[in-house]
């Protein structure tokens, strides 16, 4: 049987040592490191929000950038516009816009599309709002949405100032902890095991008496609010919602990150979160490089190890575990 | 007895091909009712149409006396009808038991509300304990940790028999619960419906090749050829029907 | 009048040149039944290989010799086919459909990455050869010979690969695997050869667009992107590799996206994604495609 409470535990030791990790950066690292790692811990998250659809519900999108826009400039519109609005409640505002995208989207597409069909019509639709967003005045046109100050929480008891890009940093960070705790309680719930389910077999679960319908549309508005509220969390940190952030190359981020960490893994979307921004830092002199690493990279993952890096980490290991008990069978030496 | 699934008119076709025709078919509670037909003869089609995981172009099915023609598959598992497939479908990559986690948790979810999408990091007390009697039950205990894609094909068929007994079914439609098993393991599987079948009072639907688990098995039969039915009632009185025979041993 | 003509006219040229880059795509996805993210990419690298030929002959070609310009774009990215063949596609048979894209994809980012690292980031305007930098009136609307002349070439490359696929023995063979290819395996066809012909077929086609659309476009590592999602859009309401579908989805879409820019010229580009999101959730296996059974 399975040790849930142990795998809870071992887990959370994680993510103790990837926070403490993140809370160092700021003493060790200069400013534009710290930027950098504050864009690495969103997109950890990001790239999470894309892997449960992908390898929790088992549909592919091309399309994440539409809500990760979506939630960065409703974040960006509510700070303008209605700056005594509290800030967590600009939040929430933007996570809802891109449950609210995910919601219309996926009543319409997951009814008629499937597979490499949905892929494109999340790709048609994403590209179809990037070019809304270029063209509306209100939204900047390819300007952008500029000088979005940073917010201070006032809790009543104290106020909690992060005008500042280290404390905002720091407001990175926790945000991205307890969205990823909130991820993780979903993937561990019944729902998230039966949304598992579901990939593995569709027809059985419809016959365990499940809207197979109702839950994919359950975890792709849950994605969809989860990517925009890692969009409204940037929003502060950079200052501006330009639409860059809304164009379909922002949608193949988190299929990078997932895929060269790990999809089968809680934990892959982090790890090639890290790696692509290391990659990315440590190529920036010489432009063109880093995609040509990162797309070598993906290739030889694709390709070569499937489970992307931590699969093929946990593949070594259980091979060396098994050595001394059960050594591989020889080969027969004389073949027929 | 009251005839808990009453099939009337029943017609499927396939572009053309017209695969069931008219079939009137009832099916009393408590009863173990085998349909049994040569190849091609409309058992998965009547299967599929009953469960619900195809339309129908014609006629009405009524559960329970509901009508439940218009449903979906799952709707009418909600109803108290469960079924297994020809090639059982369990989920591959989970453990056996988590797969029966799956399905304990499933049926409950109605009852738990918000709870079921965050409310737990481990599944209550009360669906592993459920799940452990269905292990002892079926006799899993050797596999319930393996992945249940790995399991032998009888083990995958038992598990996909507990997942469907987790459901707590009125009903259990099996297709072909004894397809590729060996002669010995046949009537290991005999044994183990009949006892499921009393244990829970179930009734059961069930197609099947195999003579012997046939008349093991069957509490009433039908005859299905050509898309209709040519005879059904007690299995040695089907036996003895000479239009059966004709069908079987081909004397036109 | 007027207005009519030459919305319809624009809209011909837009669909012509989408069809140019989606003939290509549209055959590996029939055939291999890969949907090529890279397609756009090779296209790309199409365009400044002969822009480096151009180059070297110091602009101001003549007609004939600005069409071997871009055969020989088209023979180089042919080339790169029949590498990405070997290296790549080969091995994405028994891969899931998800992670065959993605791995196109990967190949997308790679070409960009390769672009950007030999040409640089910076724009590259290229104007048309002389022969075809005039203007055309016909009544009162103007037509750009250029224009004129990406239009022959989008109806050729349409009727040149019906041909090649109805009437030519390996375009026969080519049909025949992709209606079964376990079947043609069976009959003792070399399926492997088969693919690597549509491979090199698909990319030469790709390079060759890239030579003859250069001079519409500002040369730029995002070039691939913008063309990609278009002839995305035309292979997949073609239905599953239709190379009739794609040309008729390219026209269709063609002829919305001119007169929707033509009634609400601020939204250019919008119209063409609209018709596309709105045809494929009525009809998700596109014009052509075979009605779903059961």
């Amino acid at each position: 049987m399975i040790d849930y409470r142990a795998r809870f535990r071992s887990n959370l030791a994680i993510a103790a040592c990837g926070l403490a990790a993140f809370a160092v950066v700021p003493f060790v690292a200069n400013s534009g490191l710290m930027f950098l790692a504050g864009l690495v811990a969103i997109n950890i998250v990001f790239g999470m929000s894309w892997n449960l659809l992908f390898s929790g519900a088992g549909l592919l999108s091309f399309g994440h950038a539409m809500f990760f826009g979506g939630g960065a400039y409703a974040m960006a519109l509510v700070s303008l516009h209605w700056p005594g609005l509290p800030f967590l409640l600009g939040l929430a505002i933007g996570a809802g816009a891109g449950a609210l995208i995910a919601l219309v989207f996926g009543v319409i597409a997951l009814r008629r599309a499937s597979g490499v069909y949905f892929a494109v019509l999340t790709l048609v639709f994403s590209e179809l709002i990037h070019l809304v967003i270029t063209k509306t005045t209100f939204l900047g046109r390819n300007d952008g949405l500029v000088g979005i100050p940073r917010p201070t929480i006032e809790t009543g008891l104290f106020t909690l100032d992060l005008t500042s890009a280290t404390a905002y940093y720091y407001f990175i960070v926790v945000a991205m902890a307890c969205a990823a705790f909130a991820l993780w309680c979903f993937q561990n719930s019944p729902a998230g095991r039966l949304i598992q389910a579901i990939r593995q077999d569709n027809l059985r679960t419809a016959f365990l008496g499940t809207s197979i319908f109702g839950w994919q549309l359950t975890a792709f508005v849950l994605s969809g609010a989860l990517a925009a509220f890692c969009g409204a969390v940037m929003v502060p940190f950079t200052q501006i919602a330009s639409p860059e952030i809304a164009y379909w190359t922002v949608s193949t981020q988190p299929i990078l990150f997932t895929l060269l960490g790990g999809a089968g893994n809680f934990w892959g979307p982090a790890v090639g979160a890290i790696l692509f921004g290391a990659i990315d830092y440590g190529t920036r002199a010489m432009h063109g490089l880093s995609e040509i690493t990162v797309g070598t990279l993906l290739l030889l993952v694709v390709l070569l190890i499937p489970g992307g890096l931590l699969g093929f980490l946990q593949h070594r290991r259980q091979k060396k575990r098994r050595k001394p008990t059960e050594p591989a069978p020889k080969r027969t030496e004389a073949q027929p | 007895m009251t005839a808990i699934l009453e099939a009337r008119g029943l017609t499927k076709a396939y572009g053309s091909v017209r695969v069931l025709e008219d079939v009137d078919f009832d099916l009393q509670d408590g009863e173990a009712h085998v349909v049994i037909g040569p190849n091609g003869a409309g058992k998965t089609t009547l299967f599929r149409c009953l469960s619900g995981e195809t339309r129908i172009n014609g006629g009405t099915i009524r559960f329970a006396g509901e009508d439940v023609s218009g449903l979906t598959g799952a709707q009418r598992v909600k109803r108290g009808i469960g079924r297994t497939f020809q090639v059982a479908r369990i989920f591959p990559s989970m453990s056996a038991f988590e797969n029966l986690i799956v399905a304990i948790e499933t049926r409950e979810r109605t009852h738990q509300g918000l709870r079921f999408t965050f409310g737990y990091i481990a599944p209550r007390r009360a669906v592993v304990a459920e799940a452990e009697r269905l292990v002892t039950e079926l006799g899993l205990e050797d596999t319930v940790d393996d992945v249940a894609g790995t399991l032998s094909h009888g083990d995958k068929k038992r598990l996909e028999l507990a997942m469907c007994l987790a459901l707590k079914p009125r009903l259990l439609m099996l297709d072909e619960p004894t397809a590729g098993m060996s002669p010995s393991d046949r009537a290991e599987a005999v044994r183990l419906i009949t006892r499921v079948r009393d244990s829970y009072g179930l009734s059961l639907l069930l197609t099947e090749h195999d003579m012997e688990v046939v008349f093991g098995l069957a509490t009433r039969l039908t005859v299905l050829h050509h898309g209709e039915i040519i005879a059904s009632g007690q299995p040695e009185a089907v036996r003895a029907d000479p239009r059966v025979r004709e069908v079987y041993l081909g004397q036109h | 009048m007027y207005d009519i003509g030459m919305t319809v006219f624009n809209g011909l040229a837009w669909a012509m040149a989408t069809f140019l880059v989606a003939a290509g795509l549209t055959l590996i996805f029939g055939i291999l039944h890969i949907l090529n993210f890279a397609h756009g990419g090779f296209f790309m690298i199409g365009a400044y290989v002969s822009y480096s030929i151009m180059l070297g002959f110091g602009g101001g070609l003549p007609l004939w010799l600005y069409l071997v310009r871009a055969m020989a774009a088209g023979v180089v990215v042919g080339l790169l086919g029949w590498v990405v063949d070997k290296l790549v596609f080969r091995r994405l048979r028994d891969v899931e459909d998800a992670y065959s894209l993605i791995a196109t994809y990967a190949l997308l980012l790679i070409c960009g990455g390769a672009v950007t690292l030999i040409w640089g980031l910076n724009y590259m305007g290229v104007m048309p050869p002389p022969a075809l930098n005039s203007v055309i009136f016909l009544g009162d609307m103007f037509m750009p010979t250029y224009t004129i002349f990406i239009i022959f070439c989008g109806v050729a490359a349409f009727v040149g690969l019906e041909l090649f696929i109805s009437k030519t023995r390996t375009g026969r063979l080519i049909r025949v695997v992709a209606a079964d290819p376990w079947m043609a395996q069976l009959l003792g066809l070399n399926v492997k050869r088969i693919y690597l012909v549509t491979v090199i077929v698909s990319f030469a086609m790709a390079g060759a667009a890239g030579g003859l659309l250069m001079p519409n476009q500002s040369l730029s590592p995002e070039l691939g992107g913008i063309f990609l999602l278009q002839a995305f859009g035309v292979v997949i309401l073609g239905g599953m590799g239709s190379i009739r579908g794609a040309f008729v989805a390219a026209i269709v879409l063609g002829l919305i996206e001119s007169f929707g820019t033509y009634f609400f010229p601020q939204y250019p580009g919008i119209f063409f994604l609209l018709a596309l999101g709105v045809i494929l959730l009525l009809r998700p296996e596109g014009i052509m495609g075979k009605e779903q059974t059961a």
